[in-house]
């Protein structure tokens, strides 16, 4: 009994990460209709940053901050610089294919340049807080006072996007260049300034999800190591899960997986980990093809 | 004349003559370069199904290392187990993909850009995982693949790797052969109007869900194939053979080559087997240091790919034409 809450516990908490990862990939689609596959790389990079700030401050939470805050603006600055020209040159029977392509050269680009200037380093990032789990009646259970961050960072984020979504003058312009660009942009709305907005707070969430990420698996950072395998594929498959459109949905998806993941390499084997999220996408996509939260797409035609 | 070169017969001569040349090339260079014409042949085979797949019917696959590991894993076990003559695995090879294909293709036909996308790089990461949880299928280190000797017909000095050139390059002018074939045909037709406009094919009582997985199938069955001479090339098949970078890379080639023309697929293909030897040189004058070495292909890759998306999209044939028919247009004005 106390294995299987331990079980769920690790799931929630790593499916917490992906989620993160995935409300990222989710502003980017929603902003500009783009899959970001470079999203893992831009972690990548921002999670360097931190560490860099980490030798400077001596402070995890100020390294976090500063992490997030440049990771925004990494991410800016990749929409401004490449995504913009893209759009407006390409206008060919590979339109639909040429941002994904491009943000993956863009993530074989950060990892190659990382990998060539930092590989031979070793880079530890250690929790700030314990990651040893609380004890309660003789047994400790798999949630640490770091697990307990990691989950309520997942929260207030989600709770603040929401919010600016909803309820701000900013949210609304938000999702009215997503849905409408041309009408938003004949309404006042600065459609390109908004789009760089929303690809900047991926690039926080994402640098949130890098940070969190690592000291919670190994804590050795590489450009090749397994988190951020994990947090590449992982994220997307957890975005792809809720629906690509919905931030509900990302969190839903990334806990799902986790869920589902921890369960599978608590109970069955650590192999079939990749088999298991792509058994779990399949089945959720020949059910709702548009994903758990997404809405059916309208004809456009 | 004319009818003849645009005719299946004038393409067939074609192919024949180029075949020619190949196999009079084969025998002037040293062994290096055959093998890594061999590897060349492969990488031809690989993106031509991705332009198959992605330039033709617009379906996006991040996987295609797992449709390559298909076709790898089910040549060798033909070959180890039934010991079936070695043109025999490769069909086998082709066969058993595609029938996993038709299978993908199935869902894939449901899900549009982003979503399959995700469904086939959550395919690549995990289809060759699953080799580790089965014994039959070699685990990590994977199995041998031998593909038996040269035929003494063809002399004792015929190398192996000559005779895995012969193999490649025959294997790949027959698919390209085929290929371009078809992509002349009604079924080509089919997909350039699915990936023009769905609705519109729909209209002109085209079924877009069988469109799309015939496309699939018949890109499956070449990247079996594909797979199948990677195996022999490397003489084994194993999960570390088929990683996510090998999917990325083959995507790569394809954008290299313009993923809407086959014509274009060489230079995709030289491109990938030039890379690692270019980086190779750079590192060495950078002093050999491990982290650059085993860096710089993948960054020198991404750069191009960057480079040629913002560029020339469409790649470097396709814009050629483009340069062309507008010239001409306005010298008719």
């Amino acid at each position: 009994m106390f294995t299987f809450i331990d079980t769920l516990l690790i799931g929630l908490t790593s499916g917490a990460v992906y989620s993160l990862m995935a409300i990222a990939l989710v502003l980017v689609w929603r902003s500009t209709r783009v899959v970001n596959f470079a999203q893992a790389g831009q972690a990548l990079l921002s999670t360097y940053i931190g560490y860099e700030c980490m030798g400077r401050f001596h402070s995890f939470w100020i390294a976090l901050a500063l992490a997030m805050i440049l990771g925004a603006g990494v991410s800016a600055l990749i929409e401004m610089l490449f995504m913009r020209t893209l759009f407006k040159r390409n206008t060919g029977p590979i339109a639909g294919v040429a941002p994904i392509i491009a943000t993956l050269g863009l993530l074989g680009i950060i990892r190659g340049g990382i990998g060539i200037f930092m590989g031979g380093k070793e880079t530890i990032i250690r929790p700030p807080l314990s990651n040893v789990g609380f004890t309660i009646s003789g047994h400790t259970f798999a949630l640490s006072p770091f697990k307990l961050v990691i989950l309520s960072a997942v929260l207030i984020m989600m709770i603040l996007l929401s919010l600016i979504f909803t309820k701000t003058n900013i949210g609304l312009a938000l999702r009215a260049s997503a849905y409408a660009p041309e009408i938003a942009r004949l309404a006042g709305v600065k459609v390109d300034a908004i789009r760089t907005l929303g690809w900047a707070i991926a690039g926080a969430a994402g640098a949130a999800a890098g940070m969190l990420q690592t000291p919670n698996g190994t804590g050795a950072l590489s450009p090749d190591s397994l988190e951020f395998s994990l947090l590449l594929v992982f994220g997307f498959i957890a975005a792809v899960i809720g629906g690509l459109e919905s931030l509900v949905g990302a969190v839903i998806g990334g806990l799902l997986l986790g869920l589902v993941l921890a369960i599978v390499l608590m109970y069955v084997n650590a192999t079939l980990l990749f088999m298991t999220a792509f058994v779990l996408l399949i089945v959720v996509l020949l059910v709702r093809p548009q994903g758990i939260m997404g809405k059916k797409a309208g004809r456009r035609a | 004349m004319h009818k003849l070169i645009h005719s299946n017969i004038g393409r067939l001569l074609f192919f024949g003559a180029l075949g020619c040349l190949l196999f009079l090339a084969g025998n002037r260079v040293d062994e290096l370069r055959v093998y890594q014409g061999a590897t060349l042949a492969m990488f031809v085979v690989a993106i031509s199904s991705i332009i198959l797949l992605t330039g033709y019917s617009g379906q996006v696959s991040l996987g295609h290392g797992a449709l390559l590991a298909i076709g790898g894993y089910s040549a060798v076990l033909a070959r180890n187990y039934w010991s079936l003559p070695i043109w025999l695995c490769f069909a086998v090879a082709v066969l058993a993909t595609a029938a996993a294909g038709s299978v993908l293709g199935t869902a894939a036909a449901r899900l549009s850009g982003p979503y399959l996308a995700g469904t086939t790089l959550a395919l690549a990461v995990g289809l060759p995982s699953i080799a580790n949880q089965f014994s039959f299928l070699g685990g990590e280190q994977g199995l041998l693949f031998d593909v038996g000797a040269p035929p003494a017909s063809l002399g004792a000095d015929f190398s192996p790797y000559k005779w895995y050139f012969w193999i490649a390059s025959s294997a790949a002018l027959i698919a390209l052969w085929w290929l371009q074939n078809i992509l002349r045909s009604r079924y080509g037709r089919t997909w350039r109007a699915v990936r023009g406009n769905e609705v519109a094919a729909e209209l002109a009582g085209i079924h877009v869900g069988k469109a799309k997985t015939l496309a699939f199938t018949l890109s499956a069955g070449l990247a079996g194939l594909a797979g199948a001479l990677l195996a022999m090339t490397i003489g084994t098949v194993s999960p570390s053979a088929f990683p996510l970078t090998l999917s990325f890379s083959l995507l790569t080639g394809a954008v290299l080559s313009g993923v809407t023309t086959l014509p274009g697929v060489m230079i995709g293909a030289v491109t990938l087997v030039a890379t690692p030897e270019i980086a190779n040189a750079i590192s060495h004058r950078l002093g050999d240091s491990g982290a650059v070495t085993s860096n710089l292909p993948g960054l020198l890759v991404s750069a191009l790919l960057i480079l040629v998306v913002m560029l020339v999209p469409n790649g470097p044939v396709e814009q050629l034409r483009s340069i062309r028919t507008r010239r001409s247009v306005s010298t008719s004005r």
